[in-house]
């Protein structure tokens, strides 16, 4: 009885400190890099500074625009400082279509990574603007997406997808995308195939939807 | 029966030491130019609702009664204020940009859809709070509106 008692005591009082402590600790989830830290430039960004970066002369620069009243222009070039970015966007896409909570939750890490690392000096200031209201959107919805179940995973995609096709509006894109449209959420989503394989209903209807537009 | 009798009075001490750690209160009698109610003109009811369900973690002013000023549970509440605002703020939401609007506005109408607001821990010791079938038909056909305004 003695030593119940005494068990019993130990256990409520670790129990009482444990939690009165972690109400002082800041268990907030960790900052991912909100900061906009200038890394250090890799090549692509620093031609992509150069201006034209076409080399090739290609001559197929259509855009997807899905908001005519945009009224900042469409940057018309092949992009690459976009693409670790989209890059990650992608994983996301993919991981959803694979019923992948655990890959679109790794994408979404990528993704906070890839904005960190994304050099804001090139931008003027109008772009400027616009790139911030996307970014604050576009994290907001990648920090929801490392830590949420798939079908919540889902709905922040629609809006992700939103920001990135805007963001490719905004700066443009070296890569060829496709822009899908999913009757069902009503809202699009980029693909680098042309298969269509649907990000927010993944095995359940994967064949649903159709191509809008073409990037690139 | 010693030890028992040691602890006891060590967490005793303790829990009345956390009384005096200051909190900050989360009050505000303003009613801000950026308050959702007031940019979107919400009826009465709705304005209602949105006070009683929403507004203690989601805006400048949270009601405190007696037992939620004592520690630890000011700090408990204190955590969830903050995330909350962070998340969504409706006395600030006439500062978001409209593409924060939009997705906010989606956010709300499926939480509430899904049950996932208000919370269910707080509904459970705020039974006010809780929101009935009609109450979230006739909120989220209202915020469905407004949704539409802004495309």
């Amino acid at each position: 009885m003695k030593n119940l008692k005494t068990t019993f005591g130990i256990l409520l009082f670790t129990v009482l400190i444990s939690t009165v402590s972690s109400c002082k600790n800041d268990t907030k989830k960790a900052e991912t890099d909100g900061s906009m830290q200038n890394m250090e430039m890799n090549s692509e960004n620093h031609d992509a500074d150069m201006g034209h970066d076409n080399s090739d002369g290609h001559h197929d620069y259509e855009n997807a625009t899905s908001n005519e009243e945009r009224d900042i222009a469409a940057s018309t070039q092949k992009n690459s400082a976009t693409s670790e970015i989209v890059d990650s966007y992608l994983q996301i896409k993919n991981a959803l279509v694979s019923d992948s909570k655990d890959g679109a939750a790794k994408g979404a890490s990528m993704m906070l990574m890839a904005f960190s690392n994304f050099d804001m000096s090139q931008l003027g200031e109008a772009q400027h603007k616009e790139y911030m209201e996307i970014y604050e959107s576009a994290k907001e919805q990648a920090e929801h997406i490392v830590k949420s179940p798939i079908d919540h995973q889902r709905e922040h995609f629609e809006t992700m997808s939103t920001d990135v096709n805007d963001l490719i509006t905004l700066l443009g894109t070296d890569k060829t995308l496709y822009v899908d449209y999913c009757p069902m959420k009503k809202v699009s989503w980029l693909s680098e195939t042309k298969d269509i394989k649907n990000p927010f209903y993944g095995s359940k209807m994967m064949t649903c939807g159709n191509i809008k537009s073409q990037i690139n | 029966m010693k030890i028992f009798k040691k602890i006891a009075i060590v967490l005793f001490i303790v829990l009345i030491g956390i009384q005096f750690v200051p909190t900050t209160y989360n009050t505000s009698s303003e009613v801000l130019e950026t308050d959702f109610t007031k940019i979107y003109n919400a009826p009465q009811n709705i304005q209602n609702l949105l006070k009683t369900s929403c507004y203690d973690c989601h805006s400048n002013n949270t009601n405190y009664p007696w037992y939620s000023k004592i520690q630890p549970g000011a700090w408990f509440m204190e955590k969830h204020i903050n995330e909350g605002k962070e998340e969504l703020n409706f006395s600030a939401f006439g500062d978001y940009s409209g593409r924060r609007k939009k997705s906010k506005l989606k956010s709300i109408i499926s939480q509430i859809k899904d049950d996932e607001m208000p919370l269910s821990s707080y509904a459970l010791v705020h039974r006010d709070a809780k929101l009935s079938e009609k109450d979230k038909t006739m909120i989220t056909k209202w915020l469905n509106n407004i949704r539409d305004s802004l495309q």
